[in-house]
C-alpha cells in the first residue's frame, strides 16, 4: 500500500480495516506459533500497544496445513497471509487455478470451495482454512478428466481470456450441487459475485445449464 | 542452395499499428501466390463452431499465466504511487524500507534523475525519468522482496518528501486562462482540422433546421482481470527469459534488453497464456522497466505485478471526449451541414478520437481535433481507439435530429450513408430487435418503466500485415506442429491456427499441436487494431500449403507417379492415382527429419473494412431512474469467419463492455485533490451477471469476401450509441454525457429537458 492508500484507511468509519490492522499488530507482537489460527487468541492481543509500523515490518511466520485438493499442504506463512496468497505464492509447488484480480472480494477470481461452501480466497487468512477442506478448481477435474460444468465451460466457450474461469466454475460447480436444475434468472443470480471482463457472461449461462441437464440426466446430485 | 528467380513484387496497402492505433501504409510485397481460401460455405473446419484448443487447460486451472509463474529464487516487486497528481520529489528515503528482513532490492525515481526534466515539467517520452511526478499514481520507487507481504511493507516504510504542486484534472478547468499547465505549451493541443468552416457557416443558413448538441463520455478503464505485469528471469549474466502478459510478444525483448543492458537477441519473451489486455498492453511499459531494474540490481528473478489499484492509476485507460455540434439538414433528413470541435480527454496524453462525421455523408463538413491535457496517466489504445467516443456522439446526434424532424432514425441513417452494407445490416437488425416496437415519439410508453429501442452503426478496418513467420512441421510419425511467436489474447489465436493446418492438410485439430507466445519462435505483429488474425492466418495458410506440398513431393512415387498438385488430402486420408493411404503411412515416406516449411504473408488471403450495426433494447425505470438493458443484437461482416464460435463470443465481449461504458463505468476524479476516487473493482461499475440482457450475435454472411479481417474492435464500437439512443427512445429525453446513471436520469427527466 502506498501512503496514499494509508491516508485512506486511516479516516474514521473504515472499521474493517483498522481491526485488520490491530489483529495483525497483534500477532506481530505476539510472534509465530501455531495457536495463533485461534481467534480468541488473536482477539486478545489486539489490544496490544501500538507499534511504529513504518519502521517495522511484521515478519513472524507460523507452519500451518492446509488441506486442499485432498492433500495435506505444509506451508509456512504469516499470519496476515491470505489463503489465496498462501496457495499462489507459498505451498510448493504453487496452486495457481484461483487467481489474484481484485483483492478485496468483489470479483470471485479466487473463488474456492472451503467445506462445502464457496469463498473468496482473498478474503480468508490462510491460518483460518486449517482444518477446512478446501477444493480449488484444479480439485475438480483434470485437462484429461474435466468435471461436467468444466466440459460444458469448453464446449459452450464459456471463457475467452480466461483468466476469471477458475472463479466460475467453482462457483457454479457448489452451486449446481445445492441447485441442481436451476433457471437462467437463478444462474444469474449465482454468478453475481463473479466478474469477466472479455464478456463470457451469456456464454457461462448457458454452460452452467447444460451442465445441469447433463448432471439431472446422468442422475448426479 | 539455388537462388531461384527473383519474386515478383506487388504493393499493398496494410494497416500499421503502433500501440494500438492504426494508420494505413503502403508496402511492397513478394507475390508469392499460392492457394486461396476458396469458398467461406466450403471448408471443413473453418467457418465452423471450433471448441478453444486451449479450452481445457484453462478450465481446470492448469493454463499457466505470467501471473502464476514462480521460478527458483524469485523475489516479488511492488511500486509505491504518488499521492499527488503534481509534485517535487524532494528526497527518497528508503533507510528503513532496506533495513527490513527480506528486503533485497529497492530503486525510486530519485536514483538518476534527468535534471532537464525537474524544470520543464512531464517528459512526453515514457522512457525519460523525471523528477517530477505529473499524476496520482505515477510511480516513485519500487521494491523486490523475499515475500509479496513484505515488498508490501517495504513500500509503506519509503518516505518520500515532495513539494507539492498545482494541478487539474478536469477539462473544463484545464481551459481556463488561471490553469495550472500540465505542458510548458498549455493544455490544448491542436491536432488537425479537416473542411472550409467558412462553407459550413454558409450552409448552415441555408438548412430547414440545425442543431447545436453537445455529448461527453468519461475515461473508463480496460480493467483487464490479470494486470499488467512481468517475471524477470534475469540472475546477473548475459541471459534473461521475460514472461510478461502482453499483446505483443515482441516488444518484450528489445525493451527489456534496453534496461538489463543486454543484447535484444539475448532476451526471451514468453507469453504462454495471458488474461486481457484490450489495447493496454504493449512493451514492458513503466512497470516491467521497474521489475528489470530491480532484477538488475538484485541478480534475481523479480516478478512484479500491478496491483488492481496500480491497474487503474497507471496502467492507461480509454481517453474521454468532449464533442460540440452544429448541424444541419433538410426536411427530408439529408444532413447539408455540420461543424465539429473534437477534444480528446486523455490525461497526459493525447487521447484518440475517430473524426467527424465519422462513417456519415455530409455535404459540408468541418471539425477540429484538439487535446486537453490534465494531469492523469496517459491514455492508452483501448478496442477500437477513437471509435465508440465519435460513434457516440454522432449517433446521438442523428437520433436527435430524427426526433427534430419527426423521422424514422433509420431511414434517417440510410439516407445519409452511401455504403448499401450498412442498409443491409440495419435492416437485418432491425427485424431482430422489432423495430416497428419502438416509441415514435420518444418518451411516449405510459406508466413508470419505460421501454425504448434504439440503434447505431461503426466501421473498423481489420486488416493485416506482413510480419508472420510461421514454421510448420511434419515428423515422420505423422505429428505435426505449427509455431509462431503471436500470442492469444482470449481470442482464440491457438485454435484457428491449429484449425488452418488441420484442414489444410485433411486432418482434425487434435491432429494439430501449436506452439506460440515465445519470441524464439516465427516473428508476429503485436494483437492490435483488429490485426492479428489478417496478418496471422495467411502465414498459417501458406506455410500449410507449403508443408502439404512437401509431403505431397514425397507420397507421389507411392500414388503412382502422379503430381503433387493432384494429391488430396482428406478425412485422414493422403489420395491420388486411385490410391489412397492413411495420413500415417504417407508420412512414413518422409525424411527422418521429417519436412518443414516456413509460411509467409500472402495479401489476398486477408481484406479489410468491415461495417457493424447494433440494436439495443432498454427499460427504464422513471421512479428510480434505473435502466435495465433487455436486447441487444449485433449484424457484422467479417469476410471468412475462422471460428464463428470465438467470433460470437467475442461479438458478446463487445456489446457488454459498450454497455458498461454506456450505462456505469467511469472514472472519477476529486477535483480538488486531483485523485481518482474509484480505482478499484468495489467502487468502478463492470457489468456483472445480473445485468447481462439477451445477446444476439448475426454474422453477415452476405459478405461474400474470401479474406480474413480481424473482428475484435468492430463489436465495441456501435453499441455504446445505440445503449443511449434506446434510453433516449425510451424517456424523451437526451443525456448528454455518459454514464447513463440513474442520478443524471432523475435530474433529466425532473428537468423535462436535456441536461446538457
Amino acid at each position: 500500500m502506498s501512503d496514499e492508500d494509508k491516508k485512506r484507511s486511516d479516516r474514521p468509519g473504515r472499521s474493517y480495516d483498522e481491526s485488520r490492522r490491530r489483529f495483525l499488530k497483534g500477532v506481530g507482537i505476539a510472534g509465530a506459533g501455531a495457536a495463533l489460527a485461534d481467534h480468541l487468541i488473536a482477539d486478545a492481543h489486539a489490544a496490544a500497544p501500538e507499534v511504529d509500523r513504518t519502521a517495522r515490518s511484521i515478519t513472524g511466520t507460523v507452519e500451518i496445513v492446509l488441506d486442499v485438493n485432498n492433500q495435506k499442504r505444509a506451508v509456512r506463512t504469516e499470519p496476515r497471509t491470505t489463503l489465496l496468497n498462501a496457495l499462489r505464492n507459498h505451498v510448493e509447488p504453487p496452486i495457481t487455478g484461483p487467481k489474484l484480480v481484485c483483492d478485496m472480494g468483489t470479483c470471485g477470481a479466487c473463488t474456492v470451495i472451503m467445506d462445502n461452501q464457496t469463498a473468496y480466497a482473498c478474503l480468508v487468512l490462510a491460518i483460518d482454512a486449517v482444518g477446512k477442506k478446501i477444493t480449488t478448481v484444479e480439485g475438480l477435474g483434470t485437462p484429461t478428466a474435466l468435471n461436467g460444468v468444466q466440459a460444458a465451460f469448453v464446449e459452450k466457450d464459456a471463457l475467452m481470456c480466461g483468466f476469471c474461469t477458475p472463479g466460475f466454475i467453482t462457483t457454479i460447480s457448489a452451486y449446481l450441487k445445492q441447485n441442481s436444475n436451476p433457471s437462467l434468472a437463478e444462474v444469474q443470480q449465482a454468478c453475481k459475485g463473479n466478474f469477466c471482463r472479455c464478456g463470457t457472461y451469456p456464454r457461462v449461462f448457458e454452460a452452467a445449464l447444460a451442465a445441469a441437464k447433463v448432471g439431472t440426466s446422468a442422475g448426479q446430485d | 542452395m539455388q537462388q531461384g528467380p527473383a519474386p515478383k513484387k506487388k504493393k499493398v496497402k496494410v494497416p500499421r499499428v503502433v500501440n494500438g492505433i492504426e494508420t494505413m501504409v503502403e508496402i511492397e510485397v513478394d507475390d508469392v501466390g499460392g492457394p486461396g481460401w476458396g469458398p467461406n460455405d466450403k471448408h471443413a473446419l473453418l467457418n465452423h463452431h471450433l471448441t478453444r484448443v486451449d479450452g481445457p487447460l484453462k478450465v481446470s486451472g492448469v493454463a499457466e499465466y505470467t501471473y502464476d509463474k514462480r521460478v527458483p529464487g524469485m523475489l516479488y516487486g511492488r511500486i509505491l504511487r504518488s499521492p499527488h497528481p503534481h509534485a517535487r520529489v524532494l528526497k527518497v528515503d528508503v533507510t528503513a524500507a532496506q533495513s527490513i528482513p527480506g528486503v533485497k532490492g529497492i530503486v525510486s525515481i530519485a536514483d538518476n534523475p534527468d535534471p532537464a526534466a525537474v524544470e520543464t515539467g512531464p517528459a512526453k517520452s515514457s522512457e525519460r525519468r523525471t523528477i517530477t511526478v505529473n499524476f496520482a499514481g505515477e510511480p516513485v520507487a519500487a521494491v523486490a522482496a523475499e515475500t509479496p507481504e513484505i515488498a508490501q511493507d517495504a513500500v509503506r516504510a519509503i518516505k518520500v518528501e515532495y513539494e507539492v504542486l498545482p494541478h487539474v484534472v478536469r477539462a473544463e478547468d484545464a481551459l481556463k486562462e488561471s490553469s495550472p499547465k500540465v505542458y510548458e505549451e498549455g493544455n490544448l493541443e491542436p491536432k488537425d482540422s479537416q473542411g472550409y468552416a467558412t462553407r459550413v457557416a454558409t450552409a448552415l443558413e441555408t438548412c430547414d433546421v440545425v442543431l447545436e448538441a453537445e455529448y461527453r463520455t468519461p475515461i473508463v478503464h480496460h480493467a483487464s482481470l490479470e494486470t499488467h505485469g512481468h517475471v524477470v528471469d534475469f540472475r546477473g549474466n548475459n541471459t534473461a527469459t521475460v514472461y510478461a502478459s502482453t499483446q505483443g510478444t515482441f516488444t518484450i525483448p528489445g525493451d527489456a534488453a534496453k534496461e538489463l543492458g543486454l543484447k535484444e537477441s539475448d532476451v526471451t519473451a514468453i507469453v504462454e497464456h495471458m488474461g486481457g489486455g484490450f489495447g493496454s498492453k504493449f512493451g514492458i511499459g513503466i512497470e516491467g522497466a521497474l521489475a528489470c531494474r530491480l532484477a538488475k540490481q538484485t541478480k534475481s528473478p523479480v516478478k512484479l505485478m500491478l496491483t488492481r489499484q496500480d491497474e487503474f492509476l497507471l496502467a492507461g485507460n480509454r481517453s474521454g471526449s468532449w464533442q460540440k455540434f452544429k448541424a444541419g439538414a433538410n426536411k427530408d433528413g439529408t444532413l447539408i451541414a455540420l461543424q465539429a470541435l473534437q477534444y480528446q480527454l486523455g490525461g497526459l496524453g493525447d487521447g484518440s478520437q475517430a473524426g467527424q462525421p465519422y462513417i456519415y455523408r455530409v455535404a459540408n463538413s468541418y471539425r477540429e481535433r484538439m487535446a486537453i491535457h490534465t494531469n492523469e496517466d496517459a491514455s492508452r489504445a483501448m478496442r477500437a481507439p477513437g471509435h465508440p467516443q465519435a460513434s457516440y456522439a454522432i449517433e446521438c446526434l442523428l437520433d436527435d435530429l430524427a426526433q427534430r424532424l419527426n423521422l424514422d432514425p433509420l431511414e434517417l441513417r440510410k439516407k445519409n450513408l452511401r455504403d448499401k452494407v450498412y442498409h443491409r445490416q440495419l435492416d437485418r437488425g432491425a427485424r431482430e430487435i422489432g423495430w416497428d416496437r419502438r416509441n415514435k415519439v420518444p418518451g411516449a410508453t405510459a406508466g413508470p418503466l419505460k421501454k425504448g429501442i434504439g440503434c447505431a452503426v461503426g466501421t473498423w478496418g481489420g486488416g493485416g500485415n506482413n510480419q508472420c513467420k510461421v514454421d510448420v512441421s511434419v515428423a515422420r510419425d505423422g505429428s505435426v506442429l505449427v509455431a509462431v511467436g503471436s500470442q492469444d489474447l482470449g481470442t482464440g489465436t491457438r485454435t484457428y491456427t491449429r484449425a488452418i493446418v488441420a484442414e489444410e492438410l485433411g486432418l482434425q485439430q487434435k491432429d494439430v499441436t501449436e506452439r506460440i507466445g515465445n519470441s524464439t519462435l516465427g516473428a508476429a505483429n503485436a494483437s492490435g487494431g483488429s490485426t492479428t488474425s489478417a496478418s496471422l492466418a495467411p502465414s498459417v495458410k501458406n506455410g500449410a500449403y507449403k508443408a502439404r506440398m512437401a509431403v505431397a513431393e514425397k507420397v507421389a512415387p507411392l500414388l503412382g507417379g502422379i503430381k503433387p498438385e493432384e494429391i488430396t488430402f482428406v478425412n485422414g486420408n493422403v489420395s491420388g492415382g486411385g490410391k489412397s493411404l492413411a495420413w500415417k503411412q504417407a508420412c512414413a515416406t518422409l525424411p527422418a527429419a521429417g519436412v518443414t516449411a516456413r509460411g509467409e504473408w500472402q495479401a489476398e488471403l486477408q481484406g479489410s473494412g468491415v461495417h457493424g450495426a447494433c440494436f439495443a433494447e432498454v427499460e427504464v425505470d422513471v421512479e428510480t431512474g434505473r435502466v435495465r438493458p433487455i436486447k441487444m443484437v449485433h449484424v457484422q461482416d467479417v469476410g471468412l469467419p475462422l471460428n464463428r464460435l470465438a467470433i460470437e463470443s467475442q461479438i458478446n465481449g463487445g456489446m457488454i463492455q459498450s454497455l458498461g461504458m454506456a450505462l456505469w463505468e467511469e472514472r472519477v476524479m476529486d477535483a480538488r485533490l486531483g485523485i481518482q476516487v474509484n480505482p478499484s473493482f468495489g467502487d468502478y461499475k463492470l457489468p456483472g451477471s445480473a445485468e447481462i440482457p439477451e445477446l444476439v450475435v448475426i454474422i453477415d454472411d452476405d459478405d461474400k469476401r474470401e479474406a480474413v479481417i480481424g473482428v475484435g474492435e468492430p463489436s465495441i464500437i456501435p453499441a455504446v450509441g445505440a445503449v443511449a439512443n434506446a434510453v433516449f427512445n425510451a424517456i424523451g429525453v437526451r443525456i448528454h454525457d455518459l454514464p447513463l446513471t440513474p442520478d443524471k436520469i432523475l435530474m433529466a427527466l425532473s428537468n423535462g429537458r436535456t441536461s446538457a
